[in-house]
């Protein structure tokens, strides 16, 4: 549902720029090339690139998700035009809370507005940086306002995805998930 | 060195006191700093205040950045102001377009303050 709703909105701004820019996006596609968009690496890359420039962070890859901790903060961006879909950021509460006070130089107590906003902003940047490691998916592909869903009590479904990455990161003591889930291609 | 009045125009509070983090780190000072969460926000800024720098991202609800843009040079305000867009979005043709709708710099997210600083103090000079 939230999934819906936030690649509708990717999908009004990839069309936002008019006819030139549909022709261009109907002359391209990305089904041949499938392998090079659902390449991990770029994933990896892209958490890489954020985390560093962003927070000055450096962040390894887990190859198993982290303990399951009660509270979480999800953040989804949407992909619209040639590739529609999702970039998710999930990490604990802690953990977000963490990521905000190091871009912000504030502290914080709990999930406020601010935390809620710097976790959208990552996953903004890493969903931006990740179509851009594919030359036409960055100029065809456009990406939704952040949503962010705090608590666990929700599931993700989607129905025969083209392709789903899902990694495990962390840094210091702190953990969290970065999904790509892919549900059309052109 | 004479005050520099800067709009940030970002959707996310979080991201403007980032970049007026990045331009004082890049010797901005004194900066004064006015913020808009949009695009109709940041011209109805331009229409009350004058600046001396404009930063802005592309993607955001009500006005984007581009439209934010064009509107500035329909209506004529801040003229001879630079503008540098900051955003996710980093094709050739993103940024195309953004030169072509009046943008003078262009800083892809994530982005370095020495990025900011390079680009933002050439513009500055350049005026």
């Amino acid at each position: 549902m939230l999934l819906n709703g936030v690649r509708k909105a990717a999908i009004a701004t990839a069309g936002a720029s008019g006819e030139r820019e549909m022709e261009r996006t109907m002359a391209v596609s990305l089904r041949e090339s499938v392998q090079l968009v659902s390449d991990p690496r770029n994933l990896d890359a892209s958490v890489e690139e954020v985390f560093e420039l962003m927070l000055g962070l450096a962040c390894r890859r887990n190859p198993r998700p982290a303990v399951v901790e009660p509270e979480s903060v999800t953040a989804v961006v949407g992909f619209g035009g040639l590739l529609s879909g999702a970039c998710l950021f999930k990490s604990s509460s802690l953990t977000a809370i963490k990521i905000a006070a190091r871009m912000t130089g504030m502290e914080f107590d709990e999930v406020d507005d601010t935390v809620k906003d710097g976790i959208g902003e990552i996953c903004n940047m890493l969903a931006g940086a990740w179509k851009g490691k594919v030359p036409n998916l960055a100029a065809n592909c456009g990406l939704s306002i952040p949503a962010v869903i705090t608590g666990r009590d929700y599931n993700l479904h989607v129905q025969a995805p083209e392709f789903k990455l899902i990694h495990h990161y962390s840094f210091d003591e702190s953990s969290f998930e970065v999904t790509i889930i892919c549900d059309g291609l052109q | 060195m004479t005050e520099i009045r800067t709009l940030i125009v970002d959707d996310s509070s979080v991201m403007r006191k980032i970049v007026e983090r990045a331009l004082r780190q890049a010797g901005l000072d004194p900066l004064v700093v006015y913020e808009a969460g949009n695009g109709s926000d940041g011209l109805e800024v331009l229409k009350t205040k004058q600046v001396e720098l404009i930063l802005s991202d592309i993607n955001m609800p009500s006005m984007d950045g581009l439209e934010f843009l064009r509107q500035i040079r329909a209506q004529n305000l801040a003229p001879g102001v630079p503008v540098v867009m900051i955003t996710t979005e980093s094709s050739e043709e993103h940024v195309k377009e953004a030169i072509l709708a009046g943008a003078q710099g262009y800083i892809r997210k994530p982005f370095t303050a020495e990025q900011v600083k390079e680009r933002v103090l050439s513009l500055l000079h350049a005026v």
